[in-house]
């Protein structure tokens, strides 16, 4: 078979990603934090935003588009603050946060209204951030196609695919079956490859 | 396998979720269909260019706004009426007290049926035995009360009717044996406490104390003990959480 001996493209040789680097799960780390924060110790609350406030504002960004994530981000870590103290530690605290984070964000583009839910028109809003040159145009295009879903696939692509959570994780934050997250996470990057067509065949370089 | 069994599966084979004798399936499948393969090939680019997208950086005046906002709403919070912050309060856990109130209720319910199924008995004099509390020093070391003060089984050939009567005097001997037990272990972690923790657990417990010599003898005794246990459960419980998460400086 003429077929076999041909070389492996890297899609079948390696289908197993790099790991993206997890979402350090320091349960004790995470308590400490968490008692100081109960006890009002500012610099507590400081080192829980900074610890935070990319993953925050990055998937409030990616959900609801650059124009209302500060507000949503702002709106998550007040509610963080303010519900900490009844934080039962049944998951991990950026579980925690992520589900949090992905209620407002989900929340807000409710109340704003389809009218306003990022569609072509929002694309001009969810500008790329800046980027290295080798994959900027690809990552622009990604960026767009990803404000062109529906929010639910975008969350559930952010989650995965740009956080790198897992699916336990990631249904844990949905509230959703693993299977449901499989199956959400299979959609998504459909519509996502019907959204950038050729984009993605030279690898974002055309 | 057809095109149609493979791209459902495609997603879960290229994050490697496929066990590996679909994996090889799959795998198969690829090396012969173009279309499949191309399709794998664009979703191995989107995987990869979604995983490096860049991080995108909050907004540098973000903290200040969010403090702001926590103090606007610490003073919303501070000038809300006590019955309506106590309302916002208990309302998550109603139907914890929802379920509590079936379970009491059903409690209840069974205990009068048994009440009222079994044969009265003839109520024994009421005479109550007075059992010395032992005196509860926060700091100095105190005798645990003896066990034989604790035991509220009747010993063996009693009348259970007569025996009735040294009852409440048993069970406020348990009370303050286990305060006793609990005062033990307060003392064995309050090296661990600041200053102001152990004068404010001194004056609690002497407080409590008071309260249980001034308390009449039989069910006002034994709640006052029960306050005392609680407190002391409490502060206990405190401690091992404190322990637990304690913040290095």
């Amino acid at each position: 078979m003429n077929e076999l001996a041909e070389p492996i493209a890297a899609p079948l040789a390696a289908p197993l990603a790099e790991p993206r680097p997890r979402v350090a799960a320091n349960i004790a780390d995470d308590a400490q934090l968490i008692a100081a924060c109960r006890r009002g110790e500012a610099r507590a609350m400081e080192r829980l935003y900074h610890q935070y406030k990319r993953r925050v504002f990055g998937m409030a960004h990616r959900i609801v588009g650059a124009s209302d994530a500060e507000e949503v981000a702002q709106e998550v870590f007040v509610r963080i603050f303010r519900a900490l103290a009844n934080f039962r530690g049944d998951s991990a605290l950026s579980t925690w946060i992520y589900r949090l984070t992905v209620n407002a964000a989900l929340s807000h583009l409710a109340k704003r209204g389809r009218r306003q839910e990022v569609g072509d028109d929002g694309l001009t809003d969810v500008a790329a951030p800046p980027v290295a040159e080798r994959d900027s145009a690809l990552a622009s295009r990604i960026e767009a196609a990803l404000a062109e879903l529906p929010a639910g696939y975008r969350a559930i692509l952010v989650l995965h695919d740009v956080e790198g959570l897992s699916h336990e994780e990631c249904a844990s934050i949905l509230e959703c079956r693993v299977g449901t997250c499989k199956s959400q996470l299979h959609k998504a990057r459909a519509r996502m490859r019907d959204l950038l067509g050729d984009s993605l065949k030279t690898g974002g370089n055309s | 396998m057809t095109c149609d069994d493979v791209r459902p599966r495609l997603t879960a084979y290229l994050d490697g979720d496929l066990d590996p004798d679909r994996g090889t399936v799959v795998r198969g499948h690829l090396r012969t269909c173009d279309a499949c393969r191309t399709i794998a090939e664009q979703e191995s680019v989107l995987r990869d260019g979604l995983r490096d997208l860049p991080t995108v950086d909050a907004p540098s005046g973000m903290w200040a706004n969010i403090q702001s906002q926590l103090a606007a709403a610490e003073i919303t919070e501070s000038r809300r009426p006590g019955w309506k912050r106590a309302l916002a309060r208990w309302t998550p856990m109603l139907p914890r007290f929802a379920m509590g109130g079936v379970l009491a209720a059903a409690a209840v319910g069974i205990l009068w049926w048994r009440t009222h199924e079994s044969v009265a008995v003839e109520p024994a004099p009421n005479k109550i035995v007075d059992v010395a509390s032992p005196k509860i020093e926060s700091s100095a070391p105190i005798a645990v009360a003896p066990k034989t003060g604790c035991n509220l089984d009747a010993p063996a050939g009693t009348d259970v009717t007569v025996d009735l009567a040294g009852e409440a005097a048993r069970v406020t001997a348990c009370y303050a044996q286990t305060a006793a037990e609990l005062m033990t272990l307060a003392r064995e972690t309050r090296g661990t406490w600041t200053d102001e923790q152990r004068a404010s657990f001194d004056v609690q417990v002497a407080d409590l104390q008071k309260a249980v010599e001034r308390a009449e003898d039989g069910r006002p005794r034994q709640r006052a003990w029960r306050a005392m246990n609680r407190y002391l459960q409490t502060t206990l419980t405190r401690d091992q959480v404190a322990l637990a998460s304690a913040v290095t400086p």
